[in-house]
């Protein structure tokens, strides 16, 4: 542990707080609202069904009413999409999901939009739709686009898996279901967007991905894209689910075809409907092991539900398929992963991006597996799990970071024993469950994967931090200014960072992926390097002295005479002359050769992993089905912490959304034919449904990331659910196969 | 629809407004009064807590009572809570304590801790959790705004 | 949020002549009627404030019968004495009614009015025989609270006419009565399925007169006439309550909904049943102990 860090892991404050417990942070439905036109959203009623006729003569009679904007007045691309460019800005000849958007109405008020949406008339005639991806593949199934329902199917196999459970002293197979989540983050999606005279677009968004929405923009509107500025407000929560560009695409085209600034907000239900969700699949798994407990193969047919658009899924497939086995040596694989069309709402990124869905099967079948041996869980994980030096599924060697995964089985076994000490409440029964997790950083290999970030001496001797992804919430600037400070010998209030705007920041890359502090730590490290560099040019020009007569020291620059001059003479005196003191840097993910062969079975595997494991107490009231989650210790390996605050925080928020996961959350179709697209239905954990978090933070250095940081993003909630799962079972001896789980499942039959 | 006019005094100000009868008190607060702390997360259905103001020293959901209905009465909202530029225990303990992600919901937790702790000084963690079990957080797990609380109630009984 | 016009109403009088004359609905805490009028589905054009009516909120003994006027919010029957000591079931069902918020806002008359099969003060009134005032220009009428509830969001309300208040008898004898409510999550939970008991013991220590009744069981709250039959003239073990629990499935018809199956609400009627039931009889004998 390098002892000499100065703001790295102290308890520094983020800044952007202060204006969030005042009122005052702006996020883009506080922009000012003087001359801003509002848009409103026609949305399918369907979930398949052919466009007839749109008819707007009417709604663009109502009075307030500016434009009304269908698929035909899209001036440039009909559609965008990330990965496959599927999803249109506005329908055309069909809608494919409930909530699709179809026509944009602009007007000067919110009670004209609305009298405009409603006066929009279009004539649908419906079609039949499913929304199961297994039998969306049938072969008369209803198409949702005309390639046919299979979007990407991923087949990998190492060693032989028949010959491996034919080898196995037990085999043993089951099926589970998990539900399509909301990202449900506090701030629906917003966007607002302003024709200037110049010709061009400047555009606010709450977005995960400024600069790929200024693409996306550019696009259907047959821009360039220096054209289109795209700049981030302040944002209320993401997780995945802001990257997409749906809502930008169309503020951006009201403004364009009024000349005007228009803003668009979503509204629960709309954002339910129309922004993308966590997969729901199903997962059907084959595991054959040892007397002894020796996992020997494992098959596994994993179907995914990515609804009407592509968005991620293909992407997201591939991370599921990498994680299959979760965190553990098996000889024998063989994955076969279906990415499928349905006509629901689209899935894309969330938070674990398929690990999640991987590890509820897994971790689920290693605890089924030592009950059949009758084995301990925990001992079985330590058996099997995964070692430096493992050759993954992907065939990538896994590195020194597996060394925290009998750590992290230590830390498990202590906790669940001092869980298990707690007797239930009257009427009760109680369970100890542990899961591990395993979550990769970084977007893969072969995908551009870098962060390119800025650091410019401001005329007070303060340092501007120019971060080229947004931070979501998350504290993403904290961490890179924590960063920075250490870095440059800087107390933290020192730099200061400036939020995204395309037309100044440099594109730092997407904010996702577990990746962020590690990526724009690196980068804003060497950025520091070039920053000092700049600076001791510069004053050895000023000096009149060589320039290997100075150093820098904590924010001054030393000369031969041991004379210390603070940054801030030279700040000023650049400024005054005109000197920008700037620099920039981009660090890349590193793809070690002797990891990462040239030669790869799947599309973008992941060279970097994190561990964690988390123990979780549930009490069960055995005749109602109710679990409540008492406790849960959550162990991760972090890598150095930057902020403990801040990496906490993304713990227990992540533990939050996986009891969710296991317990409370599903966007389900009803009888009715419609979506649960509220928090009426959709139940999100309250401050009474939390259990007490304890998190134990292993900080074991990643050699490669700045001053040792891992990723803490997403981990935390990978073995949340499965955990829960399992405690269930200890408690009641009832396993789980569905998540949420079902009170009813539980509950014991009547006069049991 | 009539517009109406409302008179109402908003963080000791005396506020009046002429708008349409079926705007809520959160849209009021926000469009015509531009204190926009006040947020809206749920589609004013009052699931989510995020337009939580204090009125007539009650926390209640401004998306769920009519701006015809604040007529006469007085609201409270996180704009208001720094009194002479000093910030409330309560939004010093938030940021202290690591209680802000997003904050998206901070305004509307701020305010509903703050009417528990009027009428409770010292309240147990159960009636923390209960006070804040209408306030949605998606980022947190809750865990530091209950901790945020109760750190504030400590400063508060220290400064007694 | 659909349009409609606003007045606000100061007096009884003024509440009454402003629905005669408008045709609208009234609106209170708006924890319910808003939801709906945000999602446009409210049946009114015009929505007449009765929020500031104070003639309307309260809570008062008259002789033997407790009044609860209509404008009382859950907070207020939370924290009144006379109610806890009086109808403790009530308070126990408006202490799980949606987060402090509702609390602060939703009144017990709107519960009444919003007929929701689910809602939480609805089961404890049934079994207290609560009467339910109703008032409208020129007239007034008091009719069982189960004759209010006609169907799912559905009361016999007159165009014209609102709920004035809600009234009982204070128990003559020694009484245990209970509240249970099961949900999908702790905090702000809606009822999958909800119970209120009341337990009258005579002189000679057996049941006189035992109400059960329960909530999103069946279109309305409903009373189990089987459960109280079986409890009747009984005294306290364990064995009745638990016949009585078991009888209440011949008094309820549940729906599969998106809270839980009809299967799972049947378990649950019985199971939350007998608990209420044991919590009941526990009260009256720390009751006589006390």
């Amino acid at each position: 542990m390098p002892a000499e860090l100065k703001t790295v892991g102290k308890a520094e404050l983020r800044k952007d707080a202060w204006d969030k417990v005042t009122g005052r942070a702006a996020y883009v439905d506080d922009l000012p609202r003087e001359g801003v036109l509002v848009g409103a959203v026609v949305r399918s009623p369907h979930h398949h069904a052919r466009i007839v006729a749109i008819e707007t003569a009417a709604a663009r009679n109502v009075p307030g009413v500016v434009a009304v904007l269908t698929a035909a007045d899209v001036p440039g691309s009909k559609t965008f999409g990330p990965l496959v460019q599927d999803q249109p800005a506005l329908a055309f000849d069909v809608v494919r999901h409930m909530g699709e958007p179809v026509a944009l109405v602009i007007a000067q008020s919110k009670e004209a939009a609305r009298h405009g949406v409603a006066a929009v008339q279009v004539t649908y005639e419906p079609l039949p739709a499913v929304h199961d991806p297994v039998a969306a593949l049938e072969p008369d199934a209803p198409r949702v686009h005309s390639g046919g329902n299979l979007l990407t199917r991923y087949e990998i196999s190492e060693g032989d898996v028949a010959t491996g459970l034919a080898a196995a002293d037990v085999v043993i197979e089951a099926t589970f279901t998990v539900p399509r989540i909301s990202p449900a983050y506090m701030e629906p999606e917003s966007s607002m967007a302003r024709w200037n005279d110049d010709g061009t677009l400047t555009v606010w968004v709450s977005s995960q991905k400024p600069f790929e929405d200024r693409h996306a923009i550019a696009g259907v509107l047959g821009l360039p894209e220096d054209a289109v500025q795209v700049c981030s407000a302040v944002i209320g929560g993401a997780f995945g689910g802001k990257e997409d560009s749906g809502l930008p695409v169309l503020a951006a085209l009201g403004a364009w075809a009024t000349r005007g600034t228009v803003r668009l907000i979503n509204n629960r239900h709309e954002s339910f409907l129309a922004h993308p969700k966590r997969h729901p699949a199903r997962l059907h798994y084959t595991l054959g092991a040892t007397r002894e407990g020796e996992l020997i193969a494992l098959k596994a047919v994993v179907h995914l539900d990515t609804g009407a658009y592509a968005s991620y899924g293909p992407a997201v497939g591939g991370l599921l398929t990498e994680m299959l086995a979760g965190a553990y040596r098996i000889p024998h694989v063989q994955v076969e992963t279906n990415v499928v069309y349905t006509h629901s709402p689209f899935s894309g990124a969330m938070r674990g991006f398929g690990s999640p869905q991987a590890h509820f099967a897994i971790e689920s079948m290693m605890d089924m597996l030592a009950h059949e041996l009758s084995l301990d869980p925990l001992e079985l994980r330590r058996k099997n799990a995964l070692r430096p030096g493992d050759r993954l599924l992907t065939r990538v060697t896994l590195d020194r970071t597996a060394e925290s995964l009998p750590l992290i089985l230590d830390h498990l076994a202590a906790a669940r024993a001092r869980l298990a000490q707690k007797p239930p409440a009257p009427g009760r029964v109680a369970g100890v469950g542990i899961a591990l997790g395993m979550q990769s950083m970084g977007l893969g290999y072969r995908v551009p994967d870098d962060s390119t970030n800025r650091l410019a001496l401001a005329p007070d001797g303060s340092v501007l931090l120019y971060i080229g992804s947004p931070d979501l919430g998350q504290g993403l600037a904290t961490a890179a200014e924590q960063i920075a400070a250490e870095a440059l010998g800087l107390p933290y209030d020192a730099v200061r960072t400036v939020d995204v705007d395309t037309s100044v920041s440099p594109n730092g890359g997407v904010t996702c992926a577990s990746r962020m502090t590690y990526l724009i730590g690196n980068s804003v490290m060497l950025a520091a390097q070039g920053l000092i560099a700049a600076l001791l040019d510069y004053a050895a020009r000023t000096l009149n002295v060589p320039r290997d007569a100075l150093r820098y020291e904590a924010g001054a620059v030393i000369t031969a005479a041991g004379e210390r001059v603070a940054l801030g003479e030279f700040a000023s005196r650049a400024a005054d002359e005109g000197v920008p003191l700037v620099a920039e840097a981009t660090f890349s993910f590193p793809y070690p050769e002797e990891t990462t062969p040239k030669h790869l079975p799947i599309g973008m595997p992941h060279v970097m992993l994190v561990f964690g494991g988390q123990a979780v107490r549930v009490e069960v009231d055995p005749e109602l089905g109710t679990v409540t989650v008492t406790d849960v210790v959550a162990v991760h390996d972090v890598g150095q912490v930057v902020n403990r605050a801040g990496v906490e925080g993304q713990i227990e928020g992540a533990v939050a959304m996986g009891i969710g996961y296991a317990l409370y959350e599903s966007m389900r179709l009803k009888a009715d034919g419609q979506w649960v697209d509220s928090f009426t239905e959709y139940l999100l954990p309250t401050a009474e449904d939390m259990p007490q978090i304890e998190s134990v933070i292993l900080e074991i250095p990643e050699a490669s990331g700045p001053y040792g940081v891992k990723g803490v993003g997403e981990m935390g909630l990978v073995p949340t659910a499965p955990a829960i799962a399992n405690a269930v079972f200890q408690a009641t001896g009832v396993r789980a196969q569905a998540i949420p789980i079902a009170p009813e499942v539980i509950a014991r039959p009547l006069g049991g | 629809m009539k517009p109406i006019t409302v008179t109402l005094t908003v963080n000791g100000q005396t506020r009046t407004i002429t708008t349409l009868p079926n705007k809520t008190l959160l849209y009021a607060l926000r469009e015509d009064l531009g204190l926009t702390g006040v947020k809206d997360a749920c589609g004013g259905e009052g699931e989510c807590g995020a337009c939580t103001v204090i009125l007539d020293g009650e926390a209640v959901n401004a998306c769920l009572v009519l701006i015809g209905q604040a007529d006469g009465r007085s609201v409270e909202t996180i704009e208001g809570l720094a009194q002479d530029g000093e910030l409330h225990p309560l939004q010093c303990a938030f940021v202290e304590t690591g209680a802000v992600q997003c904050g998206f919901c901070t305004p509307g937790a701020i305010l509903a801790a703050k009417a528990l702790l009027d009428r409770d000084p010292s309240p147990t963690d159960d009636a923390i959790r209960e006070a804040l079990s209408g306030n949605l957080c998606r980022c947190t797990g809750y865990s530091k705004m209950i901790a945020a609380v109760r750190r504030a109630a400590e400063e508060m009984s220290h400064a007694r | 949020m659909q349009e409609f016009d606003f007045y606000a109403a100061n007096t009884l009088d003024e509440l009454l002549r402003l629905l005669a004359q408008s045709g609208g609905r009234v609106i209170a805490g708006g924890t319910d009627v808003l939801v709906q009028a945000q999602r446009g589905v409210f049946p009114a054009s015009v929505l007449v404030d009765a929020s500031r009516v104070r003639e309307l909120r309260f809570i008062g003994q008259d002789g033997e019968t407790i009044r609860i006027g209509a404008l009382t919010t859950y907070a207020d029957i939370l924290a009144s004495p006379l109610l806890r000591e009086t109808a403790p079931a009530l308070v126990m069902a408006a202490a799980t009614v949606g987060a402090p918020q509702t609390r602060a806002r939703g009144t017990l008359g709107g519960n009444i009015a919003n007929a929701s099969p689910a809602g939480d003060t609805l089961p404890p009134l049934l079994t207290l025989d609560a009467t339910v005032r109703l008032v409208k220009r020129g007239g007034e009428r008091v009719l069982p609270l189960a004759e209010v509830l006609c169907g799912p969001r559905q009361t016999c309300l007159e165009p014209g006419e609102i709920i004035h208040s809600v009234a009982f008898r204070r128990p003559s004898q020694p009484t245990g009565a209970a509240f249970l409510k099961l949900g999908n999550r702790q905090g702000m939970a809606i009822a999958v399925v909800n119970v209120a008991v009341s337990l009258p013991l005579d002189d000679d220590g057996r049941i006189a007169g035992a109400r059960v009744a329960l909530g999103a069981v069946a279109p309305t709250p409903v009373r189990s006439p089987r459960a109280e039959a079986v409890l009747y003239g009984q005294s306290l073990n364990d064995d009745v309550l638990e016949r009585a629990a078991q009888a209440v499935l011949y008094d309820i018809a549940p729906i599969t909904d998106v809270r839980g199956s009809a299967d799972y609400r049947r378990k649950a009627a019985v199971r939350l049943t007998a608990r209420a039931l044991r919590l009941a009889a526990q009260q009256i004998r720390e009751g006589a102990q006390a």
